[in-house]
């Protein structure tokens, strides 16, 4: 509903593919994390899809709307965010910038009043309504930047790297408001960045975009679990065990073992987790155990490594 | 300081102009008042026009800087986001000095004030404004393939500005032929001067010449207006 691109095809300066057969579909209410290494394509699909640029081929349809064709109607239904760049009037107030905001959306006075009061509120804008956006920090003005891009109420956001530069907190904070906004009003969210744990904490489904090319369209467990097959389990026993020859078995590992502390790596395709943890206990009580996920980082560098620099150049 | 420094730079050219008519009775037919009348006039068209279009003008640093992106997300028209987007005064200097001329011009020629004219006066004022405009548009249009090389369209806005100040019919034919039909700043200063100043076309055009000030500007527009919306549709941004 929301993204129905088929074989986009943009030129860049100098006659560069930047984005090639980008094909996705995006349901309404869903957040996706839409991720690749810089100069993948991400930015231009982004701006494809608010009618920034326009592709020298194929289609896109937001909202019904052909995004360069009807960009002004396309508009009113997209908020917009660029974590790089302010939407904000550098020299004005944050709150007179959103006063000229709600002047071009044509945002009703009361509607204005609500939606103000809501974004001060959950935002946390009041001790910097009346700076200038200048001299807001970094975490202040991406929050002024998402009350100026909800304040029409669009039922698309689009965000390209919300959280860049920002510290953990603020990060957080941000996370939790989107994950609030998604589900209390089903606002549907593409989101660009280069931190995974915006995606970790967000999206159940992410793109992965590199060479200008999709390489992967899927849940985040599934990635993971078709990129590493790999495990690792730990376990404490009791007491510490006999050594454990490495010789005993070939299809488990051992990773370590200090003292009742043994760390083993399994392949998931031969056995499961109870079947490891079994034949671990035939050396000692089991008395803990924990099994360590794969970290996400691990998996989308492995899955660039993969890709093959196609498409690209012309 | 800017509205100084410009008002010393417009008054030498006048005191250029005042010396210029002790050497010389007239310049091709037209009396020193009959020329300041065409000053004050061209004056008054170029700084409104630069005033309108003040905001258009600095497209060319917002595509550099690629603030164009967040012009091109707002369901506003772009170029009315453009045109707003910086506000000066500095043009004001030259509007008095225009309109100071203007009407300096006005009380000194030999030819009578009837209300028509007065009225047409008006129309061809806003409409000179509006070619000005558009042909600032013209440098921000063209900005959107090259950021640096621009400057040539200076001689068509200044160069323009500065040719409406002059009786058309004292230049090369090739020029007139360029400042009346490709780009019409003839018909907004030249032309409606000589009906204001009851004085005979020497360049032979039909009568109505010194009417067509509004619809040379209206068609200007319309082909300007294409050139925007063609050159909105082939914005490049920039990374990231």
């Amino acid at each position: 509903m929301l993204g129905a691109m088929r074989g986009l095809v943009d030129r860049g300066g100098t006659e560069v593919t930047a984005v090639d057969e980008v094909s996705f579909d995006i349901p309404a209410g869903e957040i996706v994390g839409y991720i690749g290494p810089n100069g993948a394509g991400k930015s231009t699909t982004i701006k494809m899809l608010t009618g920034i640029l326009v592709p020298t081929s194929g289609e896109v349809s937001v909202t019904g709307y052909v995004p360069w064709e009807q960009r002004r109607q396309l508009a009113q239904q997209i908020g917009v965010v660029f974590g790089q760049r302010t939407q904000l009037w550098w020299d004005l107030p944050l709150i007179e910038s959103l006063e000229l905001l709600r002047f071009m959306y044509k945002v009703p006075a009361a509607r204005f009043k609500q939606r103000f009061a809501m974004a001060t509120e959950l935002l946390h804008l009041e001790p910097f309504l009346h700076t200038p956006v200048r001299q807001l920090s970094l975490g202040q003005r991406m929050r002024g930047d998402l009350a100026a891009a909800l304040l029409h109420e669009p039922p698309i956001l689009y965000l390209d790297e919300p959280t860049i530069g920002l510290d953990l907190v603020a990060k957080t904070r941000i996370r939790e408001f989107l994950a609030d906004l998604n589900r209390s009003s089903g606002v549907t969210i593409l989101l660009t960045t280069h931190d995974l744990a915006d995606i970790e904490r967000l999206c159940k489904r992410i793109i992965v975009i590199d060479h200008g090319r999709i390489i992967h369209d899927g849940d985040l467990a599934r990635l993971r679990a078709q990129f590493t097959a790999t495990r690792h389990l730990t376990i404490d026993f009791d007491s510490t065990p006999d050594p454990i020859a490495q010789g005993d078995r070939n299809d488990l590992r051992i990773v370590s073992q200090d003292g009742p502390r043994v760390k083993v790596a399994f392949d998931r395709s031969i056995h499961s987790a109870p079947q490891v943890l079994a034949i671990m206990g035939g050396y000692g009580t089991v008395r803990d155990m924990t099994i360590e996920e794969p970290a996400i980082e691990e998996v989308i560098s492995q899955l660039y490594a993969g890709s093959k620099p196609t498409g690209t150049g012309a | 300081m800017q509205i100084f420094g410009n008002f010393i730079v417009n008054f030498a050219e006048i005191i250029v102009l005042w010396s210029l008519f002790q050497l010389f009775e007239d310049l091709g037919g037209w009396s020193l008042n009959e020329v300041l009348f065409l000053h004050g006039l061209s004056m008054v068209m170029f700084s409104a026009g630069d005033s309108i279009a003040n905001g258009v003008q600095t497209v060319p640093d917002l595509i550099r800087d690629g603030n164009f992106d967040r012009i091109l997300v707002r369901p506003m028209s772009a170029y009315i986001q453009s045109m707003v987007n910086e506000v000066s005064l500095r043009h004001f200097g030259l509007m008095g000095q225009g309109l100071l001329l203007l009407t300096i011009g006005m009380v000194t020629v030999e030819s009578t004030w009837t209300v028509p004219k007065l009225a047409y006066m008006v129309v061809v004022i806003l409409s000179g404004a509006g070619l000005f405009a558009a042909l600032f548009t013209v440098e921000a249009i063209l900005s959107f393939w090259t950021v640096n090389s621009i400057e040539a369209v200076n001689a068509f806005t200044y160069g323009g500005s500065d040719l409406g100040q002059y009786p058309l019919h004292i230049f090369h034919r090739g020029m007139r032929f360029v400042f009346l039909f490709v780009i019409p700043v003839g018909f907004l200063t030249y032309y409606p001067s000589l009906y204001f100043l009851d004085k005979p076309d020497p360049l032979g055009l039909p009568g109505f010449a010194p009417f067509v000030a509004p619809f040379a500007t209206f068609l200007f527009c319309g082909v300007v207006g294409r050139g925007w919306a063609f050159a909105i549709r082939h914005y490049r941004s920039t990374g990231s």
